[in-house]
């Protein structure tokens, strides 16, 4: 359809494209170019070319940032989207599973701040609830200052990004497997496969493409994992939770390095779309076509 | 399947769930407790119930000003999002003009880009225009970031309408502004609560650009408030506990309430975008 006229159309667009513009665009622009700068954000920025790129690459902290993410990511793809497909699976076999669906989803709206103080005080050494149970059903010796020691820390987080997004994910999977096709379930049932092989072989394989968007964003949302992080170590101790964004927002907001903390963030950004691209290419190359 | 195994499977679940309950139940029963309660015995149910010390939270910890201040963001951020994405929705869905295809390209890259790739340079755009530290500093990059995928999906459920419906307001005489109006907007409700959900969800809990953008206790939202009520009462466990099940009450008793749209609304945000 023609528009009537163009003032329509500017009047139409042009307030979202100049919110997003303003407040996205711009600023991405600017951020690629600021990490060819060298800048404290007061003095004139001196010209970096690629120092940033280079001094980021050969950065130790940074470097394990990655490491750290990426165990972040594995474990969440565990606690969060495995557990979320098993927990799917058992629901939807139950007749009344209502209250399943409502209570696992509950933690997935509330603010990741909230969550992350509660936990704090769960994991706290003096009056946290976790010690406290262990201490109570005889398990004393697995007692620990969870965020405070290196080799609990980042997976005590992951058990807490768990507990979050479990129903979440549990949400997305029991949408897919409900809307599967009533007869293809049933003639499987006729077939006589029991409930384990109907679950494994038909129902996960039906819903692949969910399956792959699921393990997507867990993935995507892993790289930007943030809140969590600050509240319950902020990095540390001695940055063995340090990730990207922890340590993005402290070489610019702590130490006043614009240009170098810029070039970490397009690194970042980089390195996240480049994940998301290889992902659905290779999910397009191995996708075995299923219709219903 | 056999109703043992169903039976069996019933009890393993709902053990689950009650666990993952558990931490929530904890930090509702313990904001009736003393400190000295919750320090000894963390395990011990209360012994009886005190109210008070929800009203010294909300009024000496500062919540109800944290509340206040989520409210006006979250509130205008929504509105903003879900009218400027409608308009702009439904100019790309239906109208055919010059450099269309760019502006949806243009939008297309927001689904993409993390905040990480420009919250440093936001941050310094606040900076230069004395944004910082007013409640703009969250409304404007919160709707940015929301309106790419609120016209994302606006756009779909445009394209899905008939196209006669919107051919007939144009022979009887309707400018776009009107059909976008009367036509339009009360036909695309069912978009709007989603969008509206998430948007709404996002603003209210969103964390990173609130503690970089806002230092002045009078205008900090909910997360970084709770975070800065946490480091004033860090001792106070019975405040803490307290502030904590007054921020998640109202929230879980809203989400009970329509859990069914807010499931959705959210699992579509993330699924689609």
């Amino acid at each position: 359809m023609k528009p009537t006229s163009r003032l329509g159309v500017f009047i139409l667009v042009a307030p979202a494209a100049l919110i997003y513009g303003f407040a996205v665009l711009l600023p991405f622009f600017g951020t690629i170019g600021l990490s060819f700068l060298r800048w404290d954000g007061y003095a004139s920025p001196t010209w970096a070319g690629f120092g940033n790129y280079t001094r980021a690459l050969s950065d130790v902290i940074f470097r394990s940032t990655f490491v750290h993410v990426g165990i972040y990511i594995v474990a969440t793809l565990i606690v969060e989207v495995l557990l979320g497909l098993l927990l799917a699976g058992f629901v939807s076999s139950l007749r009344r599973s209502a209250f399943y669906r409502v209570a696992l989803f509950i933690p997935v709206m509330l603010p990741m701040v909230v969550i992350a103080v509660l936990w704090q005080a769960i994991y706290n050494s003096d009056y946290g609830i976790l010690n406290a149970i262990l201490g109570s059903i005889g398990l004393g010796q697995w007692q620990h200052i969870w965020l405070g020691e290196t080799r609990t820390a980042l997976l005590s987080i992951c058990l807490v990004s768990g507990w979050v997004f479990s129903g979440f994910y549990m949400a997305i999977f029991s949408a897919a497997l409900n809307r599967l096709p009533n007869d293809v379930i049933e003639s499987a049932r006729l077939d006589g496969s029991g409930e384990l092989k109907l679950f494994t072989k038909i129902k996960v394989p039906m819903i692949r493409q969910v399956t792959s968007i699921a393990i997507l964003i867990c993935i995507t949302g892993g790289l930007q994992g943030f809140d969590l992080f600050y509240v319950l170590t902020n990095g540390g101790p001695y940055h063995t939770t340090e990730v990207p964004t922890t340590f993005m927002v402290k070489t610019v907001f702590r130490d006043g390095e614009f240009g170098y903390g810029s070039a970490l963030a397009v690194i970042v950004s980089i390195v996240g779309l480049l994940t998301a691209y290889l992902f659905n290419t290779w999910q397009k190359r191995t996708r075995i076509e299923v219709e219903y | 399947m056999s109703a043992l195994i169903r039976r069996l499977v019933h009890v393993c679940v709902g053990i689950y769930a009650l666990m993952s309950l558990l931490p929530l139940f904890w930090m509702f029963y313990s904001s009736f407790k003393t400190n000295a309660q919750i320090a000894q015995d963390p395990l011990t149910l209360p012994t009886h119930f005190d109210f008070s010390v929800f009203r010294e939270a909300w009024a000496v910890g500062g919540l109800g000003q944290y509340a206040v201040n989520s409210g006006i963001v979250t509130g205008t951020t929504t509105l903003i999002v879900l009218l400027t994405s409608a308009m702009a929705g439904f100019a790309i869905s239906r109208l055919r003009f010059r450099g269309s295809k760019a502006i949806i390209l243009m939008f297309t890259l927001g689904l993409l880009l993390p905040i990480q790739s420009y919250f440093i340079m936001q941050n310094q755009e606040f900076e230069w225009l004395n944004l910082k530290d007013t409640r703009w500093a969250l409304i404007i990059p919160y709707a940015a970031m929301g309106i790419p995928l609120a016209i994302w999906l606006i756009k779909t459920y445009v394209d899905s309408l008939p196209k006669e419906l919107f051919e007939a307001a144009r022979i009887d005489g309707s400018t776009d502004v009107q059909t976008f109006r009367f036509l339009m907007l009360p036909i695309i409700r069912p978009a709007l609560v989603t969008v509206g959900i998430f948007t709404a969800l996002g603003a209210w809990n969103e964390f990173l650009l609130a503690l970089l953008y806002i230092q002045d206790e009078s205008l900090k939202t909910i997360p970084t408030g709770l975070l800065s009520f946490s480091s004033k009462y860090a001792t106070d466990y019975r405040m803490l506990f307290a502030a904590l099940t007054m921020v998640t009450v109202p929230m879980i008793a809203l989400y009970v309430a329509f859990n069914k749209q807010i499931v959705a609304g959210l699992t579509q945000g993330a699924v689609k975008g």
